[in-house]
């Protein structure tokens, strides 16, 4: 029969689709109405917490901040330093981080807020263990610019990852080279 | 000049030094099924890029027009791989008219360009990213390339090892995975190029 | 519908992974510690048994022509909530999991059971297809984890056990960093397929021979 390529048969085609598709759309909006504001919660707490570990006390957020390397997203100020959030990209994406940096332009500390480098290797930059605090703790006191050993440094990268520790170095330096530029 | 310089970076990390599949993983069912012949595997690829390239452009349009200003992102999966679906279902409608021989040839792996996880994989990347349309683009291209450069290089691989004495239990898709693994070995050797 | 064979079938003879060869770039990319594997292979195994029961109970209405975009936005549609559920309520598995969890869509094995099975079968064996296939899906993830991760990095039950560090089994200098990095995935699963066809072979040999010594 041509019933079955008549422009009616495929546009009741169409319309069954676009009803089952209109149907998933309202279910995803119920369901996103329901997570968006707790995963909006779940992330400013994280980066209220990344905030507290580098600068303790906490800081206000600034409107501008100098920015020549592009990786600076957000700057709070304090009267005892500045707490800067950074995104070099790491082996596999991107890796958010938050530097502590006193007002005499040495690092107080670095956090990591989010990445998806590759578990036991760039991860470990991040993890709570005892590994990861020894890598991060390196940062504290360092000024002007920070490399890797391979780099003619002093960070001691982290075994088979590299890539991740040299982004690391290259988030801390944009954070500090933008102190640098308020101060 | 930065500009062009970054595009360059793109391209070159796309396709070698973090190669779609032999680095991060996408497209590996195809590249698994459909390399056994030099010439069927450059034609796969070739498909691929065409479509990971015009895919990354209308995904870019649709969630920089469509989704992010209602505040739709949440409807990303569904639209990116409903538009997926549909410049799929086009390009095979445009194959078998204008060029049929490889339609013919490439049989069943064309519809099947829409379930391969690089496509909606570089078009989620490139939101994840935050690139303009022409770093989408080229994002694109380029992964379809290292996609392509990658089931060519197996392809001849495989003709090798299929003439090869391989005891029973690894006959078939074992030893092909082993010489998938030695090929993503070599490939790390480009890790950290970074000329652009 | 006999759960035994299926479960057995979702298992070993057809595995998804193993045998069917689907889902395979997940099983690549994400196998590097326990935590990653159990996580991916439950939401996998929920948006299986989900949409499953939802194409199969939707299967006389919707049209042949477009079933096949009808079930991607179905198997879609499930993605994104569990998707979003993870963001909410487990921001570390989402995280690990980045964006092989969108990537689930096109996992072959969600739409081939929903092409191969749920369209042709009805609501409860759906389900129960979905549940097999998917308990064996994370079977051969779980497998590949462990392997990966005590060869890779010398721990066991990495982000779950020993509060996120997993507990240590093989001295720090002694693993090959290499398993947990493409290649390895790559060898592990070559060995584990190699694996699964021995233990298909050997089973088969057994069968026939008590076939014939029955006689």
């Amino acid at each position: 029969m041509s019933q079955k390529n008549s422009a009616l048969y495929i546009l009741r085609l169409a319309l069954t689709l676009l009803a089952i598709t209109a149907a998933v759309a309202a279910a995803l909006a119920g369901v996103n109405a329901i997570t968006a504001p707790r995963i909006a919660q779940a992330n400013a707490l994280k980066t209220q917490q990344a905030i507290e570990a580098v600068l303790p006390g906490g800081g206000e957020p600034l409107d501008v901040f100098p920015d020549e390397t592009g990786l600076v997203s957000r700057v709070y100020a304090s009267d005892t330093g500045y707490a800067v959030e950074v995104t070099p990209t790491g082996f596999d994406n991107t890796i958010t981080m938050m530097v502590g940096v006193d007002k005499s332009g040495q690092v107080l500390g670095i956090d990591i807020i989010s990445h998806t480098e590759t578990a036991g290797l760039g991860a470990v930059s991040a993890a709570k263990t005892t590994a990861g605090e020894v890598f991060r703790g390196q940062f504290a006191g360092c000024s002007g610019e920070v490399s890797v050993a391979k780099d003619g440094g002093s960070i001691d990268a982290i075994t088979g990852a590299t890539i991740t520790s040299r982004a690391i170095c290259s988030g801390v330096n944009a954070a500090l080279a933008c102190v640098a530029g308020l101060n | 000049m930065d500009y062009i310089n970054s595009l360059l970076g793109i391209l070159l990390s796309a396709v070698l030094t973090e190669n779609f599949i032999l680095v991060k993983f996408y497209g590996i069912c195809p590249f698994m099924g459909v390399s056994k012949k030099i010439d069927t595997a450059l034609g796969m690829g070739m498909a691929v890029t065409f479509v990971m390239a015009l895919a990354s452009a209308a995904t870019w349009a649709v969630n920089a027009f469509l989704l992010v200003p209602f505040g739709l992102t949440y409807m990303q999966t569904v639209a990116f791989i409903l538009v997926i679906a549909s410049i799929v279902q086009v390009v095979e409608m445009f194959l078998k008219k204008s060029v049929p021989a490889l339609y013919q040839a490439l049989g069943i792996f064309l519809p099947l360009i829409t379930t391969n996880c690089a496509v909606l994989g570089v078009a989620l990347v490139n939101v994840q990213k935050g690139y303009d349309f022409l770093q989408s683009v080229v994002n694109g291209a380029a992964g379809g390339l290292g996609f392509t450069l990658a089931i060519v290089l197996f392809a001849s691989l495989r003709q090798r090892v299929d003439k090869a004495d391989v005891p029973k239990c690894f006959q078939g898709f074992p030893i092909t995975l082993i010489a998938a693994g030695l090929l993503a070995l070599a490939f790390m050797g480009f890790s950290g190029l970074k000329v652009f | 519908m006999n759960f035994k064979k299926q479960f057995e079938e979702g298992l070993l003879t057809k595995n998804p992974v193993t045998v069917q060869l689907l889902g395979m770039c997940s099983v690549l990319a994400i196998t590097t510690s326990l935590f990653n594997g159990l996580g991916m292979g439950l939401s996998v195994t929920i948006i299986l048994i989900c949409s499953n029961v939802l194409i199969s109970a939707l299967r006389k209405v919707i049209p042949s022509q477009i079933r096949i975009a009808a079930y991607i936005v179905i198997i879609a549609g499930f993605v994104t909530i569990v998707d979003l559920l993870l963001k909410a309520y487990l921001p570390d598995l989402s995280e690990s999991l980045g964006v092989f969890i969108p990537l689930i869509v096109v996992n072959c094995i969600i739409l081939g059971r929903a092409e191969g099975f749920a369209s042709k079968n009805g609501v409860l064996a759906s389900a129960v297809d979905g549940l097999c296939q998917g308990i064996g899906y994370t079977v051969a993830l779980v497998i590949m984890c462990v392997i990966r991760e005590l060869l890779g990095s010398g721990t066991f039950g990495g982000g779950l056990l020993n509060g996120g560090e997993g507990i240590r089994l093989l001295p720090a200098q002694f693993p090959a960093m290499m398993m947990v990095m493409p290649v390895g995935g790559f060898l592990t699963l070559g060995f584990v397929i190699a694996g699964s066809q021995w233990l298909m072979a050997r089973l088969d040999r057994k069968n026939r021979k008590n076939r014939k010594g029955g006689r």
